[in-house]
């Protein structure tokens, strides 16, 4: 009876689901290993050295729409990719979720939009979208040659899911890479990523 | 005047009739422009508002949307001289989503808007009021909806309350007012924020919704305490922590809200400053608050010095207390047999017991002493901790060796010389009191990484307390453990049933001398464990020089002092080696190890159970100790069964093993979440989020029903 209640108390809790790492601008970007859309593994070590970009997506979530329709995600790609910049488009949804896209499905999609990152792959367990705390798509991180993570956060500075806002936002990818290639540090290094929560399931 | 000026008005309210009251349907919400009164009075300030109504599971956001989302709009078109105000936000609800959390509605919302109208405006004729209202509507997928919408109204002197009113009027009862907290103070310290105040009357719940993006993290738990009169609600800052956050801003929700407002629900704006401080790490919130009461220790506290009395009296059946136990068994029918030679009053016996429980609960409260400087310093550490260290082991090793030597007659410890050669009672008392104080000490150190059932859980909770409230718990913990002796020293009766003493004693001293040895085995395999067997070698080559010191020293008391040199020799030698492999320099084989015990078994971490939540599967975690006798029994007899694995592996359980031998911080951080302190502890993650913890002495039984129930 007492030890029921004791128990009972203060302490057997339903466990809250568990949060999602966090690691800051500053420190150590977490490592990974991922499977490409080709099949070939790609894991972080494998990019010191170069700047890496990680863009987290969802095809299906407006707010992607938003910076695909409007040619702009595609621009930063082409344009990042060009000057050497490892850029890896990331889709963190579940299997179980309606919005779960096949291998070959994102693919396509991809090609559609004209898109062109270095790498694209699916974490669909994802180990790699907690482990930095990816919250919604689209959640760009920007992490330099030694492997240090120097922008997380959101792609602009325009919460909508309006593509006309893209022409009059600050870009926060943008200005970082901006700010590291003239050695200055990266002004807002964290910001508060907008879009549509990642399904993990 | 003409024709169509006359017909202008009734054109309007055509106009009126065609565009007020019609709601629009947009993808999965009924969105309509609305307003609290039938008419627009001149000078008087208008209630309008949107009303959204969300299909069923669909919501839209508050102003400040969570993790994810985006917050509604209105862009107001309004006739000349009006002006809107910003909306003013009912109290949104918290909308899980896997592992983030939103803010915002569903079912039936209004989001009403104050417009301030001109006196100059000619009563009697309608104006139209438009607005762009555009929002995020989300289930398991989001939409972006949007629509402009228009209201129209007459002007009138006097207004009648709309179909609406109603609704508004419910709506004003859920926007929170700014509120001033009495002695309000907000704390932070790396990502913890403690929010306190003093409140008038009971707290059961609290809920805070930030009024800023990016400072608090939405989907930690937030834990409500009673601290020193205090109410207090622990927070976690969103990582990295904005350098601008100096105010925490936001929403209070008490006791349910507004809507409980007969059961003392309320909520308000605050506004409190934020200043770096001390804050202590609290386990997370249990599924439902405790009561807190405004006087005196919660029922919390009693309840939980009650489980730590009698966690302390199970302590004594564990088995890393035994060998202890089986020191003081011995020791008490010395005392026995004392007390037939010498006489000695019953008095001498009582003081014997009662010097061991103040051995024991000094000892604790100094642990618990140490253990709460440290978690001030921020230090993150368990009950466990001695026994994480591998010079404590291999000191423990060493110590227990010693005493088995001794039992074994290789040497006499003075006080043992004293008493079989001198009369003075006097000393011979001091002496002794001192061996039970000196025991009670012993079998704490030995006693506290077992945690026995309750003792896990006092220990949580008493973590999480003020250091008064924690010393108490500790306190009435190493009291319940020393109980069982005080009784029987101050019940001879009981004593007096023990058997007579005789030549048999000396037997039995012998015999002692095993379960010591033993001890040593069990200490020796658990320091492999930490540092691998080259250290485990070392340690031994030194033990086998504190036998020759041991025996060189036991020559020595018979009268052969030549001997003595090596007595001398040995000793600094003996520590050398032991210390020498076991100091943090050494190296650690805890991953070799932990691979090779690894049958079926993952190592854990919280990725790899994120993952296997996320993956929809039950999932096992074991929290165990290397050094924690009673996992290990729990892990061989039960865990490791055949009927065990075969249920797990037919339900296709995910078996995660936590291994706390050696200090892990993440660990430490989880059971902390758990509210505990110490190992063992056994997580049963079912599907759809539900979790069972299971007792720290498992049976089959227990663990086979429990996956029944999942």
């Amino acid at each position: 009876m007492l030890r029921r209640h004791f128990l009972a108390l203060p302490l057997i809790a339903l466990a809250p689901l568990p949060a999602l790492a966090q690691p800051s601008p500053g420190q150590n970007a977490p490592a990974f290993s991922l499977t490409d859309l080709d099949g070939r593994r790609v894991s972080l070590a494998d990019l010191r050295g170069k700047f890496v970009v990680l863009e987290w997506t969802n095809p299906s979530c407006p707010f992607v729409q938003k910076h695909y329709g409007s040619g702009n995600m595609q621009a930063l790609q082409k344009r990042f990719t060009g000057e050497g910049v490892q850029w890896l488009v990331i889709n963190s949804t579940a299997t179980t979720h309606p919005e779960y896209l096949p291998a070959a499905e994102q693919k396509a999609w991809l090609r559609k939009q004209g898109a062109a990152p270095a790498i694209a792959a699916l974490d669909a367990d994802g180990a790699v979208g907690r482990a930095y705390g990816a919250k919604v798509t689209p959640h760009m991180y920007v992490i330099d040659p030694n492997g240090v993570l120097a922008y997380a956060g959101a792609i602009d500075d325009k919460r909508s899911a309006d593509p006309a806002d893209v022409k009059t936002a600050r870009n926060y990818v943008v200005q970082a890479f901006t700010e590291l290639r003239a050695g200055k540090p990266v002004s807002s290094p964290s910001t508060q990523a907008y879009g549509c929560t990642i399904k993990y399931g | 005047m003409t024709t169509a000026a006359r017909l202008l008005p009734a054109l309007f309210a055509l106009v009126a009739l065609a565009a007020g009251a019609q709601p629009v349907r947009v993808d999965h919400a009924e969105a309509e422009l609305v307003a609290a009164t039938a008419a627009i009075v001149p000078g008087k300030p208008l209630s309008v508002g949107l009303r959204l109504k969300h299909d069923p599971h669909w919501h839209t956001y508050w102003q400040v949307p969570g993790d994810s989302g985006l917050p509604t709009t209105l862009k107001w078109q309004l006739p000349a001289g009006f002006s809107a105000g910003p909306i003013e936000w009912p109290l949104p609800k918290r909308l899980p989503i896997g592992p983030l959390m939103n803010f915002g509605y569903e079912g039936e919302v209004l989001l009403p808007v104050q417009v301030a109208t001109p006196l100059a405006v000619t009563e009697g004729q309608t104006l139209l009021l438009r607005a762009r209202a555009d929002w995020l509507i989300c289930k398991d997928v989001c939409i972006p909806g949007g629509a402009d919408l228009q209201l129209s109204l007459p002007v009138q002197s006097a207004a009648a309350p709309s179909r609406h009113a109603a609704l508004f009027d419910s709506t004003r009862r859920q926007i929170p007012q700014p509120v001033t907290l009495d002695r309000a103070a907000a704390a932070i310290e790396a990502n913890r924020i403690r929010l306190s105040y003093q409140a008038a009357t009971p707290v059961r719940s609290l809920e805070f919704f930030p009024l800023e993006e990016g400072r608090i993290e939405p989907a930690a738990a937030q834990t409500l305490r009673a601290e020193a009169g205090h109410t207090v609600l622990h927070l976690t800052a969103a990582q990295p922590v904005a350098a601008g956050f100096q105010v925490l801003k936001g929403v209070l929700v008490a006791n349910g809200g507004p809507t409980m407002a007969g059961e003392g629900g309320w909520a308000g704006v605050i506004d409190v400053p934020l200043v770096a401080g001390t804050v202590a790490q609290v386990a997370p919130a249990a599924s439902a608050p405790a009561v807190i009461g405004e006087t005196g220790p919660s029922m919390g506290l009693w309840v939980a010095l009650a489980g730590a009395f009698i966690g302390g009296l199970l302590l004594n059946l564990m088995p890393c207390v035994f060998p202890v136990l089986s020191l003081k068994l011995l020791s008490l029918m010395q005392h026995q047999r004392a007390e037939d030679e010498a006489r000695l009053p019953h008095a001498s016996l009582r003081a014997h017991g009662v010097a061991f429980a103040a051995g024991v609960v000094i000892c604790v409260v100094l642990l618990a002493a140490v253990l709460i400087a440290l978690r001030g310093a921020g230090e993150q550490l368990g009950w466990g901790f001695q026994l994480q260290t591998p010079w404590v082991i291999a000191a423990l090793t060493l110590l227990f060796f010693l005493i088995g030597l001794n039992l074994l007659g290789t040497f006499e410890l003075s006080v043992g010389g004293a008493l079989a050669s001198s009369g003075a009672a006097q000393r011979l008392q001091t002496d002794r009191l001192s061996g039970s104080f000196a025991t009670g000490l012993l079998a704490v150190v030995v006693a506290a990484p077992c945690t026995a059932p309750f003792m896990g859980a006092a220990l949580g909770f008493a973590m999480t307390q003020p250091a008064p409230t924690a010393l108490a718990v500790f306190a009435t913990l190493g009291a319940g453990m020393a109980a069982p002796y005080v009784a029987l020293t101050w019940m001879p009766a009981l004593l007096a049933r023990l058997p007579r003493p005789g030549a048999w004693m000396l037997r039995f001293k012998q015999v002692m001398a095993f379960p010591m040895f033993a001890t040593c085995v069990w200490l020796l395999w658990v320091l492999a464990q930490q540092v691998g067997i080259d250290a485990v070698a070392m340690v031994l080559g030194g033990l086998v020089l504190a036998a020759l010191g041991a025996w060189a020293f036991g020559l020595m008391q018979v009268g052969a002092r030549r001997w003595r040199w090596i007595a001398l020799a040995s000793l600094p030698l003996s520590l050398y080696a032991v210390f020498g492999a076991t100091t943090p320099g050494a190296s650690t084989a805890r991953d070799a190890v932990r691979a090779a015990d690894a049958a079926g078994w993952q190592p854990w971490s919280q990725a790899a159970q994120q993952s296997g939540l996320a993956a929809g599967k039950p999932l096992f975690v074991d929290f165990t100790a290397a050094w924690c006798v009673t996992c290990q029994a729990n892990k061989r007899l039960v865990l490791s069964s055949g009927a065990v694995q075969a249920a797990f592996a037919q339900r296709g359980i995910t078996m995660l093993r936590a291994d706390w031998t050696n200090r892990d911080d993440e660990i430490t951080r989880e059971l902390a979440r758990f509210g505990r302190n110490g190992v063992p502890l056994y997580v049963l993650y079912g599907r759809e989020g539900r979790t069972e913890v299971l007792p720290e002495l498992l049976t089959e039984r227990i663990v086979l029903d429990a996956l029944d129930r999942l």
